[in-house]
């Protein structure tokens, strides 16, 4: 049936995706502890989504996406400390450092394939690092940048909404999370999503037909460090501070982690995979410093067993349910 | 003043030559294997932590020298058996993925064994001093670093050139199929090729151990310098890791005097210019 009349079967489906999404935005908040963790999944999220673009749309490895978190850590905390700038000021700032770093890292990256690209991608991951260290005057080095503010959310001197309470700091990530959500559905949609997918399949007969994967490939690139400096602006902000940890390998290295756990090529699984990581390293790291060796050990397991993710985990057990189900109907129908 | 560079230059030589160690080690394994191993950084850290232990346990450096690279070797043919192996037929993400959580495996068992904070190891009684020529003076375990790794490196292009183990390991990165077909036990082969090359980054933790001492967090920082030299000197190539290896240490070594916040920045920033004026790097072809 879907063969034949492929569209309206996708819309619904994506209607029940968005539902799913809602679900769980709402649902955060009041079955987690505190609205904190809540926002800090999100972000998570925000980044996870950010890197599955790349990873899973368009099949780039890339372990520069801490690249993107931290710079855009750093320059919304920048405006807003020094310049004064308020919320979406500081957030487009973000985004624009974001996109531009992505757009550097991307076209040096790009110019080589395959595992040089991977391999460009963390050298320039550690590169960010040592700019960051070596800024100290600007990022505070070591010691992080502190008294980062959290601006209100006002049209010129109206303020309509304080951010400074933790549940509304988080129905504003929510609202910001949903817009890149739909935004992201609507351009992995689009023809341009399509050529992605093509280039993740065979870059070599895509750029046959006629595409320049090249320009593809930074575009999803800049797309995706955009998105990424605005997860980083955000944490900035909910954490009132920028330690030094948000632009090194490490932040690459989880952001990676979370999108794999979740799913790759699935935008909900991003949210499940940052959810789940988020959650597991709350949960863990207080009794067990050393939790990021469980991580390590979970990267392995799903590689090797679970290449989908908990997003494919679901999916198929999902179509396991449903097709014993069928098949029961059809035995019933049979008369057995 | 011309003496401050020279002595810069000689200390990048030494360094050069451990970037040298790590980056052949992640070029042997790619070559035959065609294995991308992320936890070569994990296994370095690895090696410096072993020579740690074993100097306080034995008081010598040189039995640590000799018996990390072992026990790093060891570790690792246990792991390709059990892991790796399994793994080879994946697409490269795959590899990197899985060597990831290994190095991450290592990395934290390696602060839960020695803290987080890292060990200093001293230089060995007999190379500690100076060479005194005219007025330049050059610390002697330094021109043993350069010495030792330059006997390393050659040690091993003989392996490579002139040994039978080294002719399977050469065919067999042009061929596995047809030398397993020849009758050798091409996984073993693997296994060992996977061995020495994660040896040789021991090594290279063990040599570094004096100059910097084990740390626990700096597994990362060398596999990026090992990638910055890979990818200026050609994966899969002996005489590009050489190269590559020595302008990276002397660029640092350089710079160190020139700059010495950004020397471990203008290593990166070179990478960036080999690629932007040669892509496929100082010898490869496109």
């Amino acid at each position: 049936m879907s063969e034949k009349n492929p569209l309206p079967f996708a819309k619904t489906q994506s209607k029940a995706m968005l539902l799913w999404v809602l679900a769980v935005l709402i649902g955060l908040p009041l079955l987690l502890p505190s609205a904190t963790l809540a926002t800090e999944i999100l972000i998570f999220a925000m980044a996870a989504l950010a890197c599955n673009l790349l990873l899973g749309y368009t099949g780039l490895l890339s372990f520069g996406q801490g690249i993107f978190f931290g710079a855009g850590a750093y320059c919304a905390a920048l405006l807003m400390i020094h310049l004064q700038l308020g919320l979406f000021t500081a957030l487009l700032g973000a985004a624009i450092a974001g996109g531009f770093l992505a757009l550097l890292v991307g076209a040096l990256a790009i110019r080589r394939t395959g595992i040089y690209f991977v391999m460009l991608t963390l050298a320039f991951s550690q590169m960010a690092y040592f700019v960051a260290y070596t800024l100290s005057d600007w990022t505070g080095g070591d010691n992080g940048l502190l008294s980062v503010p959290r601006p209100e959310i006002r049209v010129g001197e109206t303020v309509l909404l304080s951010l400074a309470d933790a549940r509304a700091f988080y129905g504003f990530v929510a609202v910001l999370f949903l817009l890149i959500f739909i935004g992201a559905r609507r351009v992995i949609a689009s023809p341009f999503g399509s050529t992605l997918m093509a280039i993740r399949e065979n870059e070599t007969r895509a750029s046959a037909i006629g595409y320049d994967t090249r320009h593809f490939k930074i575009l999803v690139f800049v797309l995706s460090g955009a998105v990424t400096g605005i997860a980083g602006a955000l944490y900035a902000m909910l954490l009132h501070f920028v330690p030094l940890s948000n632009i090194d390998l490490a932040m690459s290295e989880n952001i990676l982690i979370m999108t794999i756990v979740g799913g790759t090529g699935s935008l909900f699984g991003s949210l499940l995979g940052a959810g789940s990581i988020v959650l597991l390293g709350d949960f863990l790291s207080d009794l067990w410093p050393r939790w990021l060796m469980l991580l390590g050990v979970i990267l392995i397991l799903v590689v090797i067993f679970m290449r989908g993710g908990l997003w494919g985990g679901l999916a198929s057990l999902f179509e396991k349910v449903r097709g014993t189900r069928k098949s029961a109907v059809v035995a019933k129908e049979q008369g057995l | 003043m011309l003496n401050l560079y020279l002595f810069q230059i000689l200390n990048g030589l030494g360094l050069g030559m451990i970037y040298f160690l790590i980056a052949v080690g992640l070029t042997i394994i790619f070559g035959l294997l065609n294995f991308v191993n992320f936890a070569h950084g994990a296994f370095f850290l690895l090696g410096a932590y072993i020579c740690y232990t074993a100097v306080s346990l034995t008081g010598s450096f040189w039995l640590a020298l000799l018996v990390a690279p072992l026990v790093v070797a060891a570790l690792a043919w246990v792991i390709e058996r059990l892991l790796i192996q399994r793994i080879y037929h994946l697409p490269h993400m795959f590899q990197i993925l899985v060597t990831l959580g290994i190095a991450l495996i290592i990395q934290e068992a390696s602060v839960m064994i020695w803290g987080p904070v890292g060990k200093s190891v001293a230089v060995p009684e007999l190379l500690r001093g100076v060479l005194v020529v005219g007025d330049f003076v050059y610390p002697y375990y330094r021109l043993f670093l350069i010495v030792f790794s330059g006997l390393v490196g050659l040690g091993l292009w003989l392996l490579l050139e002139r040994t039978r183990f080294g002719a399977l390991v050469r065919a067999g990165s042009e061929s596995t199929e047809t030398v397993s077909l020849l009758g050798t036990n091409i996984f073993r082969l693997f296994s060992m090729t996977f061995a020495l090359g994660v040896a040789l980054a021991g090594v290279a933790g063990v040599l570094f151990a004096p100059l910097r001492g084990a740390q626990p967090f700096v597994g990362p920082e060398i596999l990026g310098v090992a990638f910055v030299v890979v990818v200026i000197g050609g994966m899969g190539s002996f005489s590009g890791a050489l190269v590559g290896g020595l302008l990276v240490g002397v660029v640092q070594s350089l710079m160190t005097t020139l700059w010495p916040q950004g020397a471990s920045l203008m290593i990166y920033g070179a990478m960036a210019v080999v690629i932007l004026v040669r892509p496929y790097g100082l010898f490869g072809r496109a």
